[in-house]
Parts: structure tokens; sequence; C-alpha cells
């Protein structure tokens, strides 16, 4: 019963990781470029939420509006920093650096405005605990899961059938083809990073729910998303999804044989070593 | 380029010898007073309740005419909490200012600073870290808070009172968890208990789960917890658990929104119990417009200490050196003030309560004293 609670709750963190790891892959294969500011957008939703559900708004409106503001967001950093950026010949490690700058300033706001103390949700929901046999989840644990989820199979589904998800992949497919076809990359790109911003604020409020909030909360998370979506293959989004699952569940089930500090060491070790004999990911396409 | 250098060289000593007599002297009019304390950065929430706490005695004092007349008057100095910040500013108090008396707080700038204590004969009074290494770091260095390694010594009595020999740790790794995990395997294990299994985590970490179900697999007696941050996640995912152990920490664990949380009802941990008079934390509240905390209430305490031992020095008529304000405070020894204190060692000994969490409050069940 230990191991399966334990593979059960890598899974239901993995699953969230793996929300983070797709809208990063998005941004990513599309634009090409490596949008750490991604992780500030992933802990401002969860501090907006906390705001809004602080001042007494429900908590599924407080995640909408949440979700509305990092689209913003999102929006705003890809044509107001990015874009301009490109406009002026920036090279990807200018861009890079420009991205990093983004995530300071923003973590620092955050630091500055709501202290850097962790600060939990007064939803009384969320600590709740279900009984399933033996296992035992909280509420949030359950709803972080089936939105997780839900958002993995929306954005295949979006990708894969809706006229700017085929849109978005011609761009990431070819975007000098695509910008003598009149499928505009730029503002793609601010769809783009729009959209993956909405998704990234879906486990950047519901892991809060569940763990409380920090201004620094969300590197960990985005370095772990990365190497998911590396090791996933760029550009596969149900690849992102899974090796997400796989290294948190990794990294739980190790405590058995090891102790904590070592799990994320070994584990991401083993990475490393597989990423030696297939360097291009495990569900790399072309 | 070298007669200006001497020049300088000189002049500096002659405004130090010249200010010398003013900080020794008895009759002076001001005595003044160092605390080097983080005023900015990440320390800054404690470090201005200490500097409060401090001010509000002295000022209290001065109201009153001072010290034997004198007014005494204190000099603040921001070290961000960090040890070389620390140093720069010891030596610039006492080189500079000859200041014979220093506040400090934090265990590693409170580290830094003590063998400059020792060689300069400098008091050092510290009322708000813990490291056992302050205990012996200098004989100039005063604590009047108990070590993590007394409040463990606490709650490993009243462990083995009430029969809980096997024991879990699930500990920060960091200075200050490593260090308290290591006091408490020490003591446990010495008072006959044993250590079944421990788990580190990492500081601003709070998803303890996968630790917690591994320590649950060993069935201990009792968990004991040594995080600094994290206390409200972890009292929902030990909730969560159902487990059957006692959950034991010390002060780190008193987190009051922990305490507020009904799911923490049965978790015990070690405290220095430091209460303030309501009139008293009125008056504080109304000057700065905040509760007296914990920290402003020790620092508080603290600095009613060194006027006691300045007015034991000064009604003496012997100049108030730092081996002056040390010697006294050994003479005097016990102290009656927000908790009673007596200074067998450079740490004082103060009561120490067991308290429990129960349905959102802090019930103290025992109080006991390390030693």
């Amino acid at each position: 019963m230990l191991l399966l609670q334990l593979l059960v709750n890598g899974i239901v963190t993995g699953c969230a990781l793996g929300v983070v790891a797709i809208s990063f892959s998005l941004v990513y294969s599309t634009t090409r470029i490596f949008h750490v500011a991604h992780a500030g957008v992933y802990t401002l939703g969860g501090y907006l939420a906390w705001t809004f559900v602080t001042h007494g708004v429900p908590d599924p409106l407080a995640l909408v509006l949440a979700m509305l503001a990092c689209t913003l967001l999102g929006a705003f950093i890809q044509a107001q920093l990015y874009a301009r950026l490109e406009r002026r010949g920036a090279t990807h490690l200018i861009v890079l650096i420009a991205s990093l700058g983004a995530l300071a300033v923003i973590q620092n706001i955050i630091a500055a405005v709501y202290t850097p103390n962790i600060l939990q949700f007064p939803s009384a929901w969320a600590a709740r605990v279900v009984s399933l046999g033996g296992l035992r989840l909280t509420f949030a644990q359950l709803v972080t899961l089936g939105i997780s989820l839900a958002a993995f199979a929306g954005v295949l589904l979006f990708a894969k059938f809706t006229p700017l998800g085929k849109r978005i992949r011609a761009v990431a497919s070819n975007p000098f083809l695509a910008e003598i076809t009149r499928l505009e990359p730029r503002t793609v790109y601010i769809y783009v990073i729009a959209i993956a911003s909405a998704v990234v604020c879906l486990p950047g409020v519901l892991v809060p729910f569940d763990l409380g909030l920090q201004p620094y909360g969300g590197v960990t998370p985005l370095l772990t998303a990365t190497i998911a979506m590396i090791a996933g293959g760029v550009g596969s989004i149900g690849g992102a999804f899974m090796l997400s699952v796989l290294i948190v569940v990794l990294q739980n089930l190790s405590l058995m044989v090891m102790p904590g500090q070592w799990s994320i060491g070994i584990t991401f070790f083993i990475f490393v070593i597989f990423m030696l004999f297939r360097p291009r990911g495990l569900f790399a396409t072309g | 380029m070298q007669r200006h250098h001497q020049f300088w060289l000189a002049a500096t000593a002659a405004v130090s010898l010249l200010s010398l007599p003013a900080m020794h002297a008895a009759e002076a009019d001001t005595i003044r007073l160092g605390a080097i304390i983080p005023l900015t950065g990440p320390g800054a929430v404690v470090g201005n309740q200490e500097m409060r706490g401090i001010q509000f005695a002295i000022d209290q004092a001065n109201a009153k005419g001072g010290v034997q007349g004198n007014k005494v008057e204190v000099q603040y100095e921001d070290n961000q909490a960090k040890p070389d910040q620390s140093v720069l500013s010891f030596n610039k108090l006492v080189d500079l200012q000859n200041i014979q008396m220093i506040f400090t707080g934090y265990s590693g700038p409170s580290l830094a600073m003590a063998p400059l204590a020792t060689r300069k004969k400098v008091l050092m009074v510290n009322a708000g870290a813990q490291s056992d290494k302050l205990r012996t770091a200098s004989p100039y260095l005063v604590n009047t808070l108990p070590s993590t390694g007394d409040e463990v010594a606490v709650m490993v009595r009243y462990l083995m009172d009430k029969a809980k020999k096997t024991a879990a740790v699930l500990y920060e790794n960091d200075a200050a968890g490593i260090g308290g995990r290591d006091d408490f395997l020490e003591q446990y294990q010495k008072a006959g208990g044993k250590i079944l299994e421990q788990e580190p985590t990492q500081f601003g970490q709070t998803d303890y789960r996968p630790a917690l179900l591994k320590l649950a697999g060993a069935k201990p007696d009792v968990l004991y917890v040594v995080i600094t941050a994290g206390m409200v996640s972890l009292v929902d995912q030990l909730h969560q658990m159902n487990a059957p152990w006692l959950v034991a920490g010390s002060t780190f664990a008193a987190d009051p929104q922990a305490i507020a949380d009904p799911s923490s009802t049965g978790f015990i941990h070690t405290q220095v119990q430091i209460e303030a008079p309501p009139a008293l934390m009125d008056a504080f509240h109304k000057k700065y417009d905040a509760d007296m905390d914990f920290f402003a209430r020790q620092y508080y305490n603290a600095a009613e200490i060194v006027l006691t031992v300045l007015d034991k020095v000064l009604s003496e008529k012997k100049p108030a050196t730092g081996e002056n304000l040390r010697t006294a405070l050994f003479q005097i020894k016990t102290f009656q003030g927000l908790i009673p204190m007596t200074f067998n060692s450079n740490t004082a000994t103060v009561p120490i309560a067991i308290n429990e969490m129960r349905d959102g409050k802090d019930v103290t069940l025992t109080t006991a004293t390390a030693q």
C-alpha cells in the first residue's frame, strides 16, 4: 500500500508538472525561445488567484480570472519583449537573458508585494481527504489530477484539430515557409505564448491549493518540465507530458531505496545516460 | 603619498584616542551601546522587531532619567544577517566608536563576531539565535535564549516519560535542520530511544508526502520534525496520512498558522515562554503600531538585563567596559525580567515549556529546564 500511495502521489504531481511541460513545449517548439519567464507566469497565476480568493471571489472564478491575467501577461512579454528584441536582431542568448530578467522582475515584485513567506489558500475544501480503498488523497490532489489530464487532452485536440492549432504547427514546422504563405508567424508567436501562459496558470493555481505559494517556487517545476520536454522529444506534447509523470514517479519511488537528497540527482543522472543514447528524445519525430 | 598616508593614520588615531575617555567614563552623559542585526534583507522582519524591543526598553529607561543619571543610546548597524557584514560593523562600532556592549542575533553573524569579542573584550548579548555552537563561541558572548540542544533535552525527557521509545526524524537539509537533527539523534539515543529512520527535506519544500510515507513505513512511536518553514503544508499532509505516531518539534514548529489549523491537534513542541504584561504590550503597540512579538519581547528582556548590569557597574563607579559588564552580569546571575533567567554559564537557563496544539490553540502541558 505504501508503494501504491507513493505511485499515485507521483502521478498526481507528475500530471501537474506535465501541464507545465506541454505549455513550455508549445512555446519552445514554435518560437524557439527558451521562455524562462514562463516560471514567473506560473507563479504569478497562483498569487493572483490567491488575491481574488482572499477578496471573496469563488475559487473557480478566481482560477479563470488568473488565467485571463496570465494570458495577457504572456502576450505582453512576447509583443513587448521578445518581438522587439527579434526586430533588433538579438541572438538566442540575448533573448534568454531578457527572459531571465523578466523572471527576476516578476519574482521580486511578487516577493515585495506578498512577502517571501509561504502563503496558503484559505479554502477548506482543498485539504479534505478522500479514502479510496487504502489510498488517501486530498480534494486538491484529485482536482489537480482531473484538470491536468483534461488540459493535456485539450492541448492535444487543440493542436491537431483547430485551425489555430494547425497554423501553430505549420509555423513551428517551418517559420520561413509560414512567412511567405502569410501565416504571420509573429502574430502566431503572440497567440502561442498567450495560450501557453493560460495553460501554465492551471497548475500554477491548483498546486498551491495543495502545497502553498512561494515567490521563487516556479523555477524548480520549470527546470524539471524542461528536462521532461527534451527527454520526451522537443515538439512532442505527449512525450513531454508522459516524461514529466515518469520523472516524478521515479523520484518518489526512489525514496524506497535511497535518502531523499539523492533522489533528484540520481533521477537526472539516469536521464543524462538516457540522452546519451537517444539525444533527440523518446518521442522525437522526423 | 607615504606622508599623506601617515597623516590619515595619525588623524584616525587622534580621533580614536580623543573619543576613548567619553566612552569609558562612568561620569559620561551618554552611554553608547551597539546592536548588529538585520534591518534589510530576508531577516529584516525579525531584525526590526529586535530593534523595536531594544529601543522600547532603552526609551523607557531614559524617560526615567537613564542609568545612574546617564542617558543610554544604541547605535544600530544593519548586517543583513550576513557574517562578513557583521564583522565590518563590529570593527566599526568597537574600533572607531569604542562601544563596549553589542546586541546580536542570528547564529552565523554571532559566531563570526565571537572571536573578535573575545580578543577585544566586548560583551555581546544574543537573544535570538539558538545554534549549539553559540554556547562556547566566546566567554564574552552570552545567550538569553536556550540553544536547540537545550530544547531537545527537555523534549527527549518528556518523550521518555511517555514511553515513546522509537522515533523517526524529518529534518531540513541545512544548518538549522541538521543541527536540530544531530541534537535529537544524540540525546534520544543516549536516553535509550531508538532512531528507526530519518529523511531530509529542502528549505522551502512543501511536498513532504514521499518523505512522510517512507518514515511511516518504519512505524515509529514519534516523528520528530526539524523544519523552519512549511509547517502548514506538513500539518495538512500528516492529517491526510492519518499516521498513528506522535508528532514532536521545537520552537520552529510553533507556526501560528499551523497552530490555528485544527488538523494539528495533538502535535507537541518545545517553546520558550516569554510573556509580557498586557500594559507593556499595549504601550508597545501604541508606539510602533505592531504587536510585541516573540523577538521584540526577547530583545526587550535582553535590553533590561543589560541596563541592570550597567546600573551595577556605574553604581560601583567602574568604567562600563566589556570586561566589567561581563563580570557584573555573572555576579548578578539571576534576572527577573519578562522570564526568570539564571546565568550558570554563557547560556541562560530558562523555563522551556512542552506545548500541545489543540483545536487551534497552543496549550502548555508542562514546563522544565534543560539543566
